[in-house]
């Protein structure tokens, strides 16, 4: 009954928009194909010119965010790291997103972040607390009681998980990671971003019972409509703290989905996809498409 | 009661229990100092004890000059723990004679505290007014546990003590009444000597006077003495427990070493940055405003994990020793170093903290996720501000080693171990080194 009703769905919203489709699909339709992803690529240097590009070729924002909607979007400010050390997202890209969202009509922008370092020099050297002076965006960490407890019915190890309310409430998400080194997970690209989001137990336990199957886990569960990877500049050691050796990509990946814009990020570090172990089980979960053979990447200037 | 005079005591004390309290906006808060520092035997003595001289040192000055033209102005007018205790012994108007016959144990105190300070090795430094006014005040900010009470119990003891025998504390037992009272007395013949007293060259007062050097005299030797048995088993006791501080990774053999039911030796206890080394349990008066200025709380009464002289002294309780503690001495921060009225603890800059070894870390590879049980872990790299983990590839994962040259103990791999129990610890280094590697993490 459910998968007729998708089906229908599908037919019916493809005309439309191909990439408005894939956002809706449940992903862990195991008999289907994997889908087909479309990533966006955009160089430049102008971080918001580039945002505003690479959103246009989605769909523009109304695609994602109408008047009245509560968003909340996750952008990576966990380290005491200023923004050309690479630690964090870029606070221009944060800013632009944010602003981009108010001109939407949003209701609520939160920016829930569980920061690895104190949070006040955090946001604060991250540059993101300063660029979201003037705009409607609160970025804070949650407390205890900000955080509720969630199922995760496809998670094979993590079972269940803390999560921000803000994030589980929101009508739309929006995964706003760096990408850069990670020590443990290899790097860190939108599906790790989300342990920066859930309690500081469920982080300890997922590090405990299986890192990568746990990071695609929680993947099964959380659906971000958009996902937005800042690799303007990327940190290849030392990670996830730095300050590492950098280079300079220049670039935003623009994706709905997850694994797909993993799998092209991976690529800048020199790395296949599927040697990532996260990348791997959630396309084998059916999170969405890591091969990069049918994933198309369109690139843009701006 | 109501005089203009108590209305200004009771003035005193709500600012100085404010300043105290911790409560005020966090670029007040580092005035703590100004209370406990005020005592020339916390401040000057200290200075003494550590053979440094801070800024601090100037604000004990004061109370070092006043008396000698003023007399106790500063007890009876001033002074927060004063007036708590004269308030609390006019309740009891039966026993005011009670404390005639006792001796005026403070002078001596005063002494001992100076004469074992010039050594270098203080004694009995926690007995001090303020210090205890402080100490009260801090119990609120950490969590209750019997050892913050008992840094509180100081105060409660005074006002119990004044209202069994009123006046006892400021008459009779305070160390800072004493000092002031030989101060008072030394001013009283300066200017007799100047011939502005009549009464200048009595038989009697000459007979005072021999009694009073005499008095001081044995009052220093003897604190001297007690300084110097003081030191020397303070030093067997630090160099003891060095000789127990691992340096850094040392799993495979120690283990081994002890095996046979020998008792593992509890960890060495870590101190604040700044913490002045062998001595460091003789210099801290326990007024607690280095566990008040912490932001996060990581700073308890140590309850004997540096011996009985130790007790209640500022240690940092990482997550291993407080379940609760996700926090750990984060390397912008420097706000306990500021505060110390003694020089227990020296002021820091943030360049400098960042160069101090507080503790070393060391990973038990039986209870490391990636060496014991091959999962990708490695929580505590990516913490370290300093890049101080090492990695090893075994089993097809990265393992954790430390870097002795670079772990500063600040414990930041310690407050995200997710191993269980936690696989990476800290123990503290007493004198703490200060590394010639650079900090990756200072501000340009």
């Amino acid at each position: 009954m459910d998968a007729v009703k998708r089906r229908s769905f599908l037919k019916t919203s493809a005309s439309a928009a191909a990439v408005g489709a894939l956002q809706t699909t449940p992903l862990g339709a195991q008999e289907s194909a994997a889908p087909a992803a479309t990533v966006i690529v955009v160089h430049g240097t102008d971080i918001p010119k580039m945002l505003a590009a690479g959103i246009a070729k989605l769909g523009g924002w109304s695609a994602f965010i109408k008047s009245g909607m509560k968003v909340a979007i996750k952008p990576n400010v966990a380290w005491n790291s200023k923004p050309e050390q690479g630690g964090n997202t870029h606070p221009d890209l944060v800013r632009a997103c944010v602003l981009a969202a108010e001109a939407q009509g949003a209701a609520k922008i939160t920016l829930p972040e569980n920061t690895c370092h104190p949070e006040k020099s955090t946001f604060q050297a991250s540059g993101v607390a300063d660029a979201l002076k003037g705009t409607q965006g609160r970025l804070y960490r949650p407390a205890k009681e900000d955080y509720q407890k969630v199922e995760i019915p496809k998670g094979k190890i993590a079972k269940s998980s803390g999560v921000p309310k803000d994030i589980l409430e929101c009508d739309c998400l929006i995964n706003m990671p760096v990408a850069k080194h990670h020590s443990g997970a290899t790097l860190t690209l939108s599906m790790k971003n989300w342990m920066g989001s859930i309690a500081n137990e469920d982080r300890r336990a997922w590090h405990r019972d299986g890192l990568h199957q746990c990071i695609a886990d929680f993947s099964t569960f959380i659906r971000p409509k958009l996902v937005i990877i800042d690799a303007t500049r990327i940190m290849l050691n030392k990670g996830p703290q730095g300050p590492g050796d950098l280079e300079h990509p220049h670039e935003l990946i623009l994706s709905t989905d997850p694994v797909a814009a993993d799998a092209y990020a991976a690529t800048l570090f020199k790395k296949a996809p599927f040697d990532i172990g996260y990348i791997k089980l959630a396309h084998e979960m059916g999170v969405g498409c890591g091969d990069l053979a049918k994933i198309k990447v369109e690139r843009i200037e701006a | 009661m109501f005089t203009r005079r108590n209305l200004v005591r009771l003035i005193l004390f709500a600012l100085f229990a404010l300043l105290a309290l911790g409560v005020l906006p966090e670029a007040w808060r580092r005035w703590s100092v100004l209370l406990p520092g005020l005592s020339p035997l916390l401040s000057l003595g200290g200075a003494l004890a550590a053979r440094h001289a801070g800024l601090l040192a100037v604000l004990g000055l004061p109370l070092l000059l006043l008396p000698l033209f003023k007399g106790r102005f500063f007890c009876w007018r001033l002074c927060p723990m004063g007036f708590a205790a004269e308030m609390a012994s006019r309740i009891n108007r039966r026993h005011t004679g009670l404390i005639r016959r006792l001796p005026f144990v403070g002078k001596g105190l005063a002494l001992l505290i100076i004469g074992s300070a010039a050594v270098g090795w203080p004694v009995l430094v926690w007995t001090d007014p303020l210090c205890i006014f402080n100490g009260f005040f801090a119990a609120w900010r950490t969590p209750l546990t019997w050892a913050s009470a008992a840094t509180a119990g100081g105060f409660v003891l005074i006002l119990l003590a004044s209202l069994l025998a009123p006046n006892i504390w400021c008459h009779r037992l305070c160390p800072l009444g004493g000092l002031q009272e030989w101060l008072t007395q030394l001013g009283n013949r300066l200017r007799a000597a100047r011939g502005t007293t009549a009464a200048a060259a009595t038989p009697d007062s000459t007979l005072a006077h021999a009694h009073a050097g005499r008095r001081l005299f044995l009052g220093f030797a003897l604190g001297g003495v007690t300084g110097a048995i003081y030191r020397r088993f303070g030093l067997r006791a630090a160099t003891a427990q060095a000789r127990e501080t691992p340096d850094g990774d040392h799993e495979q053999g120690r283990g081994r070493q002890r095996r046979h039911g020998a008792r593992r030796p509890q960890p060495a206890p870590v101190r604040p940055p700044g913490a002045a080394g062998q001595a460091f349990n003789a210099l801290c008066a326990r007024c607690g405003n280095c566990m008040r200025a912490c932001p996060y709380g990581l700073i308890m009464p140590d309850l004997g994990t540096s011996g009985i002289d130790g007790l209640f002294t500022p240690v940092l309780a990482f997550r291993s020793r407080n379940p609760q503690q996700e926090a750990f001495c984060f390397q912008d921060c420097t706000a306990c170093t500021q505060v110390c009225p003694t020089g227990a603890l020296r002021p820091l800059t943030v360049a400098q903290k960042q160069q101090t070894a507080i503790g070393l870390a060391h990973v038990c590879r039986k209870k490391c996720i990636a060496w014991e049980k091959h999962e990708y872990c490695v929580v505590c790299q990516e913490y370290c501000p300093y890049h101080a983990i090492i990695e090893v590839e075994q089993n097809g994962v990265m393992c954790p080693i430390v870097d002795a040259e670079k772990c500063r103990g600040c414990g930041a791999c310690e407050s995200q171990c997710p191993a269980e129990p936690i696989a990476i610890t800290i123990s503290g280094r007493a004198p703490q080194p200060v590394l010639a590697h650079p900090s990756p993490q200072l501000p340009d």
